[in-house]
């Protein structure tokens, strides 16, 4: 599985919509209806999915699904690991 | 003659409590059996065993404590004792012959000389204890055994009357209270200790039984304390409505009405809100009006999760038990029996399941994996640092093994809500 579909597996997962609905740019807030609770359990789930240590203020920056994929993407570069 | 505190192999019935430390550790009347048994027994040398997890933190609770060592074992006469036995007035049966006791099929304790432990002495104590069972004579004795968690609140009415009689009764307190405080009842069953500090309007009534307060303990404006009861040291009760057999340890901030229960210590229940027949382990905070129940409206039995199936109490009353760094936001209901293990979050509003296991999150009416390991770690840091305890590295992996022997549990539990979810279920 690509990062990419894993990515969008969680987000979906977790906001319980198909992974097909979701576009790259499905807003987490206007569109999944994202509250605080929400981010905090996603940045978790994505640091244990991905072996990663996701820092709060850079994860919020992520607005976008699409945003969400590029991050991780770039994180697990950054770690070695992509 | 030394003494020995032992874990047996049903530690996990009183899941969620003994996740995080061992039987012999949790509090029933107004101390643990720990504490008893030092302080019932002064000079007694003790040593432990317990689950090879929680050894590092129980070296640093009791300081240099002898820990699961076999080799120590063999050099003196010994007790054997169960870490779920309730002893009576905190009494150990020193003196006598060598003998194994048990209570329906349990070992609650073992006497034995030195030379017949080193003869039987095996790999491991629960071989070693098999190995004295059918070398020594077996009688069996009636023994307040504590097999699940609601047995430690049914007890604990016993225990906080004889621990008064045993040790507090005995020990010097405060000789008079201030003139806007008010003694129902027996005087005589009050300790106040010097160091603690109650305020005008406080009603403390010892009609049904002992009220000990702990050295540090303050009990401010507006609040009854019934007893039996035991206020722990350096613990606060804000206007409290502080009902009888309930025991609370230190440093906690308690207020609202708490009936009949057990606070292991370090936990707030500041607000109102009431607390029945429940188990409350440490640093767990409960927020403004979280309430539980401990009595289902059909009067019946009430049912509670125990390693995965609902069992039977037996019981008419029986509250909650929560394991320990489970936070509580404003306004939960807890329903009759509802078991929450370690480092739970719930946010309020509706009735929680009866069942949530340890490092979920409930939210919105779903069950969730929360924060993650690291970021609860760091928050409790936070919790703890605020009692000026620092969390050490050994209490961190303890709590590590914890979270993943609890993954499997947790994923199951959540993917089963989430379908029922789908599914329009409740």
């Amino acid at each position: 599985m690509s990062v990419e579909e894993k990515v969008k597996r969680i987000i979906a997962e977790h906001f319980r919509v198909s992974v097909e609905s979701l576009k790259d740019d499905t807003s987490l807030v206007d569109d999944l209806m994202a509250e605080s609770i929400d981010t905090v359990e996603l940045i978790a789930t994505f640091e244990e999915a991905f072996n990663l240590e996701i820092p709060e203020e850079e994860a919020e920056r992520n607005q976008t699904v699409g945003q969400v994929v590029e991050y991780i993407k770039a994180k697990l570069a950054q770690a070695g690991r992509c | 003659m030394k003494v020995c505190l032992f874990e047996d192999e049903k530690f996990d019935l009183l899941y969620p409590l003994t996740l995080t430390r061992a039987s012999f550790e949790l509090r029933c009347g107004s101390m643990t059996l720990v504490e008893r048994i030092r302080r019932f027994n002064p000079g007694i040398e003790a040593s432990f065993f317990l689950r090879d997890y929680l050894e590092p933190v129980l070296r640093e609770r009791l300081g240099n404590a002898v820990v699961n060592s076999l080799e120590d074992l063999g050099r003196d006469d010994v007790i054997l004792v169960n870490g779920r036995w309730l002893p009576e007035h905190g009494r150990l049966p020193i003196e006598g012959d060598e003998t194994v006791a048990t209570c329906r099929g349990d070992v609650v304790y073992v006497r034995a000389k030195r030379e017949t432990v080193r003869r039987s002495l095996s790999d491991s104590l629960q071989k070693t204890i098999e190995n004295l069972r059918s070398e020594l004579s077996v009688e069996e004795v009636e023994a307040r055994m504590v097999e699940y968690p609601w047995h430690l609140v049914q007890y604990n009415h016993e225990l906080l009357k004889e621990d008064f009689e045993a040790y507090w009764s005995k020990r010097e307190g405060v000789k008079a209270m201030g003139e806007m405080v008010s003694v129902v009842g027996d005087k005589s069953l009050l300790h106040v200790s010097r160091g603690a500090a109650i305020h005008p309007f406080v009603v403390l009534d010892t009609s049904s039984g002992p009220i000990m307060v702990d050295d540090g303990a303050r009990i401010y404006p507006f609040s009854r304390i019934e007893g039996p009861c035991y206020i722990g040291r350096d613990t606060w009760i804000v206007r409290g409505n502080i009902r009888e057999e309930t025991s609370i340890g230190p440093v906690c901030r308690v207020g609202g009405e708490v009936e009949a229960s057990i606070i292991q210590g370090y936990s707030n229940k500041y607000h109102t809100g009431f607390l029945g027949h429940a188990y409350v382990g440490e640093w767990v905070n409960i927020g403004a009006l979280t309430t539980n129940s401990d009595l289902k409206n059909d009067y019946s039995t009430v049912d509670v999760y125990v390693k995965g199936r609902l069992m039977d109490t037996g019981d008419l009353k029986v509250g909650s038990f929560i394991g320990d760094h489970s936070k509580f936001g404003i306004g939960c209901l807890l329903n009759t029996g509802t078991v929450v293990g370690a480092a739970c979050v719930m946010l309020g509003g509706e009735v929680l399941p009866k069942y949530i296991p340890s490092f979920c999150w409930y939210a919105d009416g779903r069950l969730r994996r929360g924060a993650g390991f690291r970021r609860t770690v760091e928050a409790e840091r936070r919790v703890m640092s605020r009692r000026s305890v620092v969390m050490s590295e050994s209490y961190v992996k303890m709590l590590e093994k914890i979270y993943q022997d609890t993954k499997e549990e947790r994923e199951t539990l959540i993917r089963k809500a989430e379908l029922r979810l789908q599914q329009g279920g409740l």
